[in-house]
């Protein structure tokens, strides 16, 4: 074909447009000034030329090696003749150009979004934490630690006795539920809340490198059942043991930044929705895991895991108390860090 | 809303150029939504599977779709950048955010070094950016070139900087006193704290009003720079304007929220037992009046702070203009806003090119004397200095 398709030839060196007709010739590419630059020529390579993508919209420009620059403005026209002159599209820009193709683009890519939000951030944040050593884990639950001390908890004032008890036990279920290379490296620490309004009251909770807290509160609710308070901190345990504290870390800051990918630059606050409901989802799944540790630290010690029926009954009793009524309404449950206690009761009593 | 008392009228006249009268060059934005909507979704497929690495690719092409619906005077723009050089420097990029990241939530002493390093490179990166975004972009077939030096962009920055660096060190020097007062700082040091606290956003006008200067002060198109002729007083009244609205804002959003969530409140406070449900309607009426403040303010931040900025930036011969309505803007941006959220983020390429048109149509140039007898500088394609090798190699783009 040699079809000749009339451009503006800059020269890269004055910003003055030249009329030229362009042709294809045995794999060169023909410029030929009209007009006032009649007589003009300049063969360039088709392959030197960096050719403009095929659009709806907009002007196509072709780059020249040494700076020179072809503008069409009739831009179905130029496609039009590239086509006809055999010039090479990518894929990328077929699926773009069909209506069709961005339809599946589209499909695949909440797929691909799904997919990566159940499996992809958490494989991913595992894969990550195998290279992480645990060293780090303990440097950040140190700090953290040494955070949530200073702000919002002072020593307990449980009996000593009572305290090496707890440990004792809690010690003995452990090797007895775990061989000895499997066994989580804790720390076990007793704290009450430093202000009486507005703590954490009764309540267990690990940070990354083996801290774990017990409240005063939840070792006098439980003061007569000490297989409750195992079970509690067994959780706990659990939560070491598969080092939630640092994957929550890296599947938050993974999810946030794949959700900044969709949404991002535009709004933060928008950014910030998927990735605070998929957080809420990956805590769900982690506290299941950890009662799933609780159950076998449980059974491994003989105690029948429905002990921990009377945790959500008496927590419930004090949040009467606490609240003047009964239990209060749950949130929705996409917005909950925890699964619902139903469905928790129904998991320690099941076996 | 008049703008036209800020185009400087001061400018040095030239006898020889008296003789053509200054040509207008209207500023024409082509693009479709639709058609950047199925760039965008291919280009966000793309980017998903192929961990980001696809981003500087999906970029390029971005670019180069708008600046080729950008037309100035009927001649559109040109984008150059090599996406493979553009991997590179979003590569480089990446790892700093990356380190960044992990390094912010190591150790305090880590974190404070990660912002040290952090802040300490963005000038640089700034200027590499600006140099790389420029240097490849091109109008009827000649490159812009960006000429601000290295120091000048750290110099920029200082109003930003400093404040921050002071509240950082004296903060760092209180740290080992932290836990043996209970009851806090002392007070005169608390004043401290708290006048430097202050200083931030009373620099922050000057540090807009330096890094404007440095960007708007280095634009190059054959042989002509460009420079602000505008003060930091420009500034400060774009500033302390945005405050106003910010405030008048905030006064009838609440007074909206009161007539309409008035009841709720009350009658949360009079039992002690505020049900969940009408709690967590407050919290949204809270964040709508939030949301509604933010899509007032910032539109009206941007249409002031663009046609100040390019009413005031020229050279000899070129003479930039805006003249974008806040009024239009901010409907445009409140619905671009809804949408987006109401499509889960489909309609933001739709928005992309609704703002882009508005505001690269409020835009025009006027040129003194014949464009077409321009000559490119001579040392455009040349080696340059170690910087510009730096910027060019890595190709920087950090989409400013």
């Amino acid at each position: 074909m040699n079809q000749a398709l009339p451009v503006h030839w800059f020269d890269g060196v004055r910003p003055r447009a030249r009329e030229a007709l362009v042709r294809v010739d045995d794999g060169d590419l023909v410029i030929e000034g009209r007009g006032a630059d009649a007589g003009l020529v300049r063969r360039v390579p088709l392959k030197q030329v960096r050719w403009p993508e095929r659009q709806r919209h907009g002007v196509r420009l072709a780059h020249l090696p040494g700076g020179g620059t072809l503008s069409g403005d009739d831009g179905a026209a130029w496609d039009a003749w590239a086509r006809a002159n055999g010039l090479d599209e990518s894929s990328v820009v077929k699926l773009q150009q069909s209506w069709r193709g961005v339809l599946l683009a589209l499909l695949a890519t909440v797929a691909v979004l799904a997919a990566l939000w159940v499996w992809g951030v958490p494989v991913a944040a595992r894969g990550v934490l195998a290279l992480v050593p645990t060293t780090l884990d303990q440097r950040v639950g140190d700090t953290a630690f040494e955070q949530l001390d200073k702000r919002y908890f002072k020593p307990s004032e449980l009996p000593a006795a009572r305290q090496q008890a707890l440990r004792d036990a809690l010690d003995q279920a452990v090797q007895a539920a775990y061989p000895a290379q499997e066994r989580p490296a804790y720390t076990l620490h007793f704290r009450t809340d430093a202000k009486p309004e507005g703590g954490i009251g009764p309540n267990a909770l690990a940070l990354p490198g083996g801290h774990v807290v017990l409240t005063d509160a939840m070792a006098q609710l439980f003061q007569d059942q000490t297989p409750v308070l195992v079970g509690v901190l067994a959780h706990e345990l659990g939560h070491v043991r598969h080092r939630h504290g640092m994957r929550m870390l890296v599947q938050t800051g993974l999810l946030g930044a794949l959700a900044g990918l969709v949404v991002g630059d535009f709004s933060s606050l928008l950014a910030g929705i998927p990735a605070l409901l998929g957080q809420q989802a990956y805590s769900r799944d982690f506290e299941r895991e950890a009662d799933a540790e609780a159950l076998h630290v449980l059974k491994a010690n003989r105690l029948s895991p429905r002990v921990m029926l009377a945790l959500f009954d008496r927590l419930d009793l004090q949040r009467a108390k606490a609240g003047g009524r009964g239990p209060t309404v749950g949130l929705p449950i996409a917005l909950a860090s925890h699964p619902s206690d139903d469905e928790r009761r129904r998991f320690f009593s099941a076996e | 809303m008049e703008f036209h008392d800020t185009i400087p009228t001061d400018l040095p006249v030239d006898s020889r150029m008296q003789e053509t009268p200054p040509r207008r060059l209207e500023l024409e934005f082509t693009g479709s939504g639709s058609e950047y909507f199925r760039i965008w979704v291919v280009n966000l497929l793309l980017i998903i599977v192929t961990a980001t690495l696809y981003t500087p690719f999906a970029r390029a092409r971005r670019l180069a779709y708008f600046y080729a619906n950008t037309r100035v005077g009927g001649h559109a723009l040109g984008f150059h950048g090599n996406p493979w050089t553009m991997l590179r420097g979003y590569l480089l990029v990446a790892g700093l955010g990356a380190a960044y990241a992990v390094a912010l939530r190591l150790a305090p002493w880590m974190a404070a070094a990660a912002v040290l390093l952090f802040a300490g490179v963005w000038p640089a990166l700034w200027r590499a950016s600006l140099q790389f975004r420029l240097g490849n972009t091109s109008w009827r077939g000649l490159r812009f070139g960006f000429e601000g030096d290295l120091a000048a962009a750290y110099k920029a920055v200082l109003p930003i900087y400093l404040p921050a660096a002071l509240v950082m060190a004296v903060l760092v020097g209180l740290a080992p006193y932290e836990g043996s007062q209970p009851a806090g700082m002392p007070g005169l040091v608390a004043a401290l704290v708290g006048m430097l606290g202050l200083l931030t956003p009373l620099l922050y006008p000057l540090g807009l009003a330096w890094m404007k200067r440095y960007q708007h002060g280095g634009f190059r198109y054959a042989s002509e720079t460009t420079r602000l002729n505008a003060g930091a007083g420009a500034f400060y009244l774009i500033a302390l304007k945005s405050v106003v609205v910010a405030v008048v804002g905030f006064a009838l959003g609440f007074a909206l929220l009161w007539l309409l969530g008035g009841d709720v409140m009350k009658g949360g406070m009079l039992t002690h037992t505020p049900s969940p449900w009408a709690m967590l309607l407050t919290v949204a009426l809270v964040v709508a009046v939030y949301l509604l403040m933010f899509a007032l303010v910032w539109p009206y931040f941007t249409v002031r702070l663009q046609n100040r900025v390019w009413n005031a930036t020229a050279s000899h011969r070129l003479q930039f203009e805006s003249d974008l309505r806040f009024a239009p803007y901010l409907s445009v941006s409140a619905l671009n806003f809804l949408l987006t959220l109401f499509t889960l983020g489909l309609y933001r390429p739709f928005a992309a090119v609704a703002t882009a048109r508005m505001r690269l149509e409020a835009m025009a140039v006027q040129v003194r004397g014949d464009v077409d007898d321009w000559l490119a500088r001579a040392q455009q394609h040349g080696a340059g200095t170690t910087g510009d090798a730096a910027g060019d190699f890595f190709g920087i783009d950090l989409g400013l």
